[in-house]
């Protein structure tokens, strides 16, 4: 049956069910019949919408939201023009959360990132990036909590994604953007759209797309808001903030879309400017009451603010209107495990399991609510499924790190010796490892060993005030007071807060008034 | 029952002071919730590796062919 369906239609029903390999290997033998390559001919209507079709299975492919991309290279991160001011009123930036000024989480209970906020429910592409605040700290980029990896993959990215689509087609790639005549497909607006998605998103080259876009929004007389979203998408790729925000600014004078919406909020946020992106978000709500990532991005924003309390008021807005709303299920649970509530949070993983969630983290997270909310039948049996889930090597060992503190909590310090050396076999950057480590080194008394563990944990996070504290305590009380005081003082630029850390200064300063 | 409960009193001392030597302890490091993964981020990460497999893939062929011609 199959070979006698008129193959355009076929293609077309592939198309529909998201068969897109094949619904480009038939495009190709179609176009090889007919070779419409370069030239759109007008008599050859089917050749031409084979080729429509297969630039836009081959967009759908490697097709990611937009809204959701966030590059932030290294340059971005510390050669940063578009900040307004050096060092920004508390409040108005999104690089210097306020500590605790609205009722953020102490670091003393919930781990922060290298950043310095509160580790997250939910992970975005945005929020691995992490800025940095120094160079040095950009280069050297800890791996903690997944918010910070390396430089060349944030970076390099996108680029590579496009060299790995060319290498496999063997007769070079599908459309030759050089030999390309722009001008003539602006004409015809049908076939330029679908081009120009293949061209963004397919070849990723922001430069000929960006060209397209000006010459088709040219030909539509500048009255065709879609042409002029998409300018502003390739001026945010561009680094171009201010220009795209005209060209999103423009598009939603001619109609309002939510999608106009949040790529404005995106720049804005690129801008370092969140409480204009709030201020947006607000008025877009005006417009379309409810809308579920509008309310997301509100919650999203106070969040990286360290405003937790307002961030759990609009996550909580949003499982109003979606009740299966991952993003701000995982969030909300999160917050309540780390507020105290063990068994509240256990009800929203249990939730999201019951939603068909099934990965490594969620049962690590559900292993860890029922251990602190008492449930010890379930704890064990859920670490053991989220190893067997676990994909990659970090997984296991957080999953591992996590069993320690199981261990550590039914007193069972040998076992929980053997999980902390498990999380390093796996992960030997685990930062959080080497601390509890040198904890139980040092109640068995290796004052030595437990020092070393110390050294390494604090090298690679810096911003953990843990390490930096227990190496305050060890070289306090073995008598090196020199190197107390000054771990003890990085523990405090980490964690102003801490009461045992001010002890331990004004301690030693007494000390040292003395000699 | 009764009598049981009258056995044991708390004893709580109504006068004098109350001292407590404070010990600085040393701080373990909070365990962590695993943050799930968002659609696209999986996507992406899946789309990194097809890609690094292929290349991979196609520079194990070019070698092999290398070692043939020569």
């Amino acid at each position: 049956m199959g070979s006698e369906m008129e193959p355009l239609l076929l293609a077309w029903s592939y198309f529909r069910r998201r068969k897109f390999q094949l619904c480009t290997d038939l495009c190709t033998q179609m176009l090889e019949k007919s070779p419409y390559d370069q030239e759109p001919d007008p008599e050859l209507p089917v050749s031409q919408a084979a080729w429509i079709l297969k630039a836009r299975a081959l967009t759908e492919m490697v097709y990611i939201d937009e809204i959701d991309v966030h590059q932030e290279g290294i340059a971005e991160m510390v050669l940063d023009e578009n900040a307004i001011a050096q060092v920004p009123r508390p409040g108005t930036s999104l690089k210097l959360p306020g500590t605790n000024q609205t009722g953020g989480p102490s670091p003393a209970v919930r781990p922060i990132t290298q950043a310095g906020r509160p580790i997250t429910g939910f992970l975005r592409p945005s929020t691995q990036s992490g800025r940095p605040g120094t160079m040095e700290q950009a280069i050297r980029t800890p791996r903690t909590a997944y918010t910070a990896r390396p430089i060349t993959s944030s970076s390099g990215r996108f680029v590579r994604l496009g060299t790995a689509s060319m290498l496999t087609s063997p007769d070079g790639p599908f459309i030759n953007l050089s030999r390309l005549n722009l001008a003539k497909y602006a004409q015809k607006p049908k076939l330029a759209k679908a081009l120009f998605e293949y061209i963004f998103h397919h070849e990723n080259d922001v430069k000929t797309a960006l060209d397209l876009a000006a010459l088709s929004t040219e030909h539509s007389q500048y009255k065709d808001w879609w042409w002029k979203v998409q300018i502003g998408k390739c001026y945010y790729r561009l680094g171009m903030y201010r220009e795209a925000e005209k060209q999103f600014k423009s598009a939603l004078k001619q109609q309002e879309m939510v999608d106009t919406f949040l790529y404005l909020a995106k720049v804005y946020i690129s801008l370092d400017q969140p409480v204009t992106a709030l201020n947006l978000f607000k008025q877009g709500l005006d417009k379309f009451p409810g809308e579920v990532t509008l309310l997301c991005g509100i919650a999203r924003i106070y969040e990286e603010m360290n405003n937790i309390p307002s961030a759990t008021e609009y996550y909580k807005e949003v499982l109003k209107q979606d009740n299966t709303h991952v993003e701000a299920i995982a969030c909300i649970g999160s917050n309540h495990f780390y507020s105290d509530q063990p068994e509240v949070a256990l009800r929203f993983y249990r939730r999201l399991l019951q939603m068909g969630v099934y990965n490594c983290q969620l049962f690590n997270n559900l292993g860890l609510c029922c251990f602190y909310a008492q449930q010890y039948d379930m704890t064990l049996t859920s670490f053991e499924r989220a190893l067997s889930l676990a994909e990659n090597e970090e997984e296991v060992a957080d999953v591992w790190y996590n069993l320690g503190h199981v261990a550590v909590g039914i007193g069972d310090t040998n076992l929980a010796h053997q999980c902390f050396r498990l999380a390093l076999v796996n992960n030997n950057h685990h930062a959080e490892a080497y601390n509890n480590l040198a904890v139980l080194e040092m109640r068995k008394g290796h004052v030595d060993q437990a020092r070393a563990l110390l050294q390494t944990a604090s090298s690679l996070a810096p911003h953990m005030y843990e390490p930096h504290f227990n190496f305050a305590t060890i070289s306090d009380k073995i008598g090196d007071l020199q190197r107390s005081y000054v771990a003890a003082q990085k523990s405090e630029a980490a964690f102003p807060d801490h009461v045992d850390t001010q002890h331990l200064i004004k301690q030693l300063k007494r000390h040292f008034a003395m000699l | 029952m009764a009598e049981v409960k009258s056995m044991f009193r708390e004893v709580l001392p109504k006068q004098g002071q109350l001292s407590v030597e404070d010990i600085t302890t040393m701080v373990l490091c909070k365990p962590k919730l695993l943050p799930l993964k968002s659609l696209t981020l999986e996507k992406l990460e899946k789309m990194q590796q097809a890609a690094q497999d292929t290349i991979r893939q196609q520079e194990v062929t070019e070698k092999e062919q290398q070692q043939i011609t020569q």
